[in-house]
């Protein structure tokens, strides 16, 4: 797994300050307060329900705050802001019945281009994204890593200072989150913010330059993916023991080579030094109580469930 | 599950769907009603042949296809709302740096432009036909009335599809509610009998209705020999401008009615 230096910031792309926001009587924002500096690629990292989408809708002004202060691009979020932001929504968002062509045609209209600069910039975002000899194809004629190559080319199109992107590879294939992400990676070197809410745990630590860890529609923790994961030991064990106790935790934090410890019924989760002398030794301490053992190499969602409590994988993380 | 099962399940499914839409409900009750009473008594007491020019129907139905190619043209086009949202551009459009209403004034526009063509596409056919006697009584004038007619009678029914577009969640409630109100408003406008001899109660609710200008604008524009029996340009265009551009405001500032 590597990570990116990050790159030197002017100050901030977005500010968001005690936002709180809720569809009806569910919390999906809870006086949320989070700085995103200019030029990094940001993570929202959450699972379902957290919060993340909200959040990025409230960056592009599509929703009001019932609390707090939204600051973008230096400006409270407004209609004419939108020239300065790109957004990328979770779901498709294409009229099949268009052309490719057809389709980066109207965006750049509604984004104030036309003329030669308009075609010659199309021309050159469908090469970029791999769809040049797809122009004149109606949409409904591509396959799925080919529409969101399409919708990111749209995102760009207008040539954004702050990019948002709702879960932008949910459903790819290897290749085409990585020929995706060369784009976006492309964008940002040229000087574009980069927002991406995103439960890909993956995504997270390879792509983003600062994570925010998202719960229930607030601030975890943020910082970037090493800080986040400072204090991890190499091996996460993720233990099903549904009788596990209190006590036996203050047990096993006494044994060589265990760091921290986070237990959420009826999950025991242990970053450890070796996960291969730890096992065993819990089999024996434990006996028949567990139900099942994951092992693997600590990444973000350990730091995530150290912090919250609870599973990236669990929905619902919105009040 | 077994198949009878399976197609009782799906058959429950869609009448809880049906009546938990109202609007789908009661159109699909409500509108042959008013097919009986309105067209019924229309053709019973309006509909003589000797009662139009030389008794020559086709001619006197040329404004009444035009205004229903309008009023068809208007309601597709106003359901592509449907079909935006549906498939997720409309989302896209409203996230661009302009407001609602700009999005919306684009889409009624298109409509107004597509009805409109089309209206006057059935005109220039019906006029290219020579068993069609169209009298344009006032020349040139009269050609420019009958595009103006069209133009406004299209600004009218997009300016009513978008609100209606606004409060009805279903692209099938949408139709539903469309064909309930704009086929009687058609049916009595003088689109396809003359208004003069019907009875009181049916030519008071056609006087109420904006439609019946717009077809007697074409009426006379291409039709008529005088304006003998008719309402009058004045009249009509007083009436027909003032609700079409209330009906296209009031369609262009609602509320999307959705939220990206």
């Amino acid at each position: 797994m590597t990570t990116r230096a990050a790159p030197p910031t002017t100050g901030l792309a977005a500010s968001i300050r005690e936002v709180s926001f809720a569809y009806g009587e569910r919390l999906a924002l809870d006086g949320l307060t989070l700085e995103v500096p200019s030029g990094v690629v940001f993570g929202l990292l959450g699972p379902n329900g957290s919060g993340k989408s909200t959040l990025l809708s409230h960056l592009a002004g599509l929703r009001q705050p019932s609390a707090g202060e939204v600051r973008v691009l230096g400006q409270p979020p407004s209609t004419p802001l939108r020239a300065r932001i790109g957004l990328l929504f979770q779901e498709t968002s294409l009229d099949l019945l268009m052309t490719v062509g057809e389709t980066l045609w109207l965006h750049g209209r509604l984004f104030g281009l036309g003329g030669r600069a308009l075609q010659e910039r199309i021309a050159a975002l469908l090469e970029s994204v791999g769809l040049a000899e797809r122009a004149r194809s109606p949409v409904s004629t591509l396959s799925g890593g080919m529409k969101r190559r399409l919708e990111l080319a749209r995102v760009l199109l207008p040539s954004p200072e702050l990019i948002l992107l709702d879960e932008p590879t949910t459903g790819l294939d290897p290749d085409a989150e990585a020929a995706l992400w060369a784009r976006l990676l492309e964008a940002n070197r040229a000087g574009a913010t980069v927002v991406l809410a995103t439960n890909k745990v993956n995504e997270a630590e390879r792509h983003c330059d600062r994570v925010a860890l998202i719960h229930r529609g607030r601030l975890a923790a943020e910082g970037a993916p090493a800080e986040l994961k400072a204090g991890l030991k190499r091996d996460a064990v993720w233990v099903e023991w549904p009788g596990f106790t209190p006590a036996l935790a203050e047990e096993l934090r006494a044994w060589k080579g265990v760091g921290r410890l986070t237990w959420a019924q009826p999950t025991l989760h242990a970053t450890v030094d070796d996960a291969s002398a730890f096992v065993p030794r819990l089999f024996q301490a434990a006996g028949d109580g567990i139900r099942a053992v994951r092992i693997r190499e600590s990444t973000l969602e350990d730091a995530y469930f150290d912090i919250v409590g609870a599973s990236l994988a669990d929905g619902e993380g919105a009040r | 599950m077994s198949t009878a099962a399976a197609c009782a399940a799906l058959l429950q499914r869609d009448v809880r769907a049906v009546l938990r839409s109202r609007s789908q409900l009661y159109s699909s009750m409500l509108f042959p009603l008013m097919l009986l009473a309105i067209l019924g008594t229309g053709v019973s007491e309006g509909l003589d042949p000797t009662l139009v020019r030389d008794g020559d129907y086709a001619s006197f139905l040329v404004p009444g296809a035009i205004a229903m190619t309008v009023l068809f043209s208007s309601t597709f086009s106003s359901a592509s709302y449907y079909q935006d949202r549906d498939c997720g551009l409309l989302r896209v459009l409203l996230a661009s740096p302009h407001e609602p209403r700009v999005i919306l004034l684009g889409k009624a526009l298109a409509g107004v432009t597509i009805g409109g063509v089309q209206g006057l596409a059935v005109l220039a056919v019906a006029a290219a036909i020579p068993s069609i006697d169209l009298e344009w009584q006032y020349g040139p004038a009269g050609v420019v009335a009958a595009v103006a007619g069209v133009l406004l009678l299209a600004l009218l029914l997009n300016g009513f599809a978008q609100v209606v577009a606004a409060r009805i969640r279903t692209m099938q409630g949408f139709h539903l509610v469309m064909n309930l109100v704009l086929f009687p408003l058609l049916f009595f406008s003088g689109a396809f009998f003359p208004l003069q001899h019907l009875p009181g109660w049916l030519k008071a609710l056609a006087y109420a209705n904006p439609i019946t200008y717009a077809v007697d604008i074409l009426h006379l524009a291409v039709y008529a020999e005088n304006s003998g029996g008719y309402i009058g340009l004045p009249a009509d265009f007083a009436v027909l401008v003032s609700l079409a551009l209330a009906a296209f405001l009031w369609g262009i500032g609602r509320r999307t009615g959705y939220q990206p």
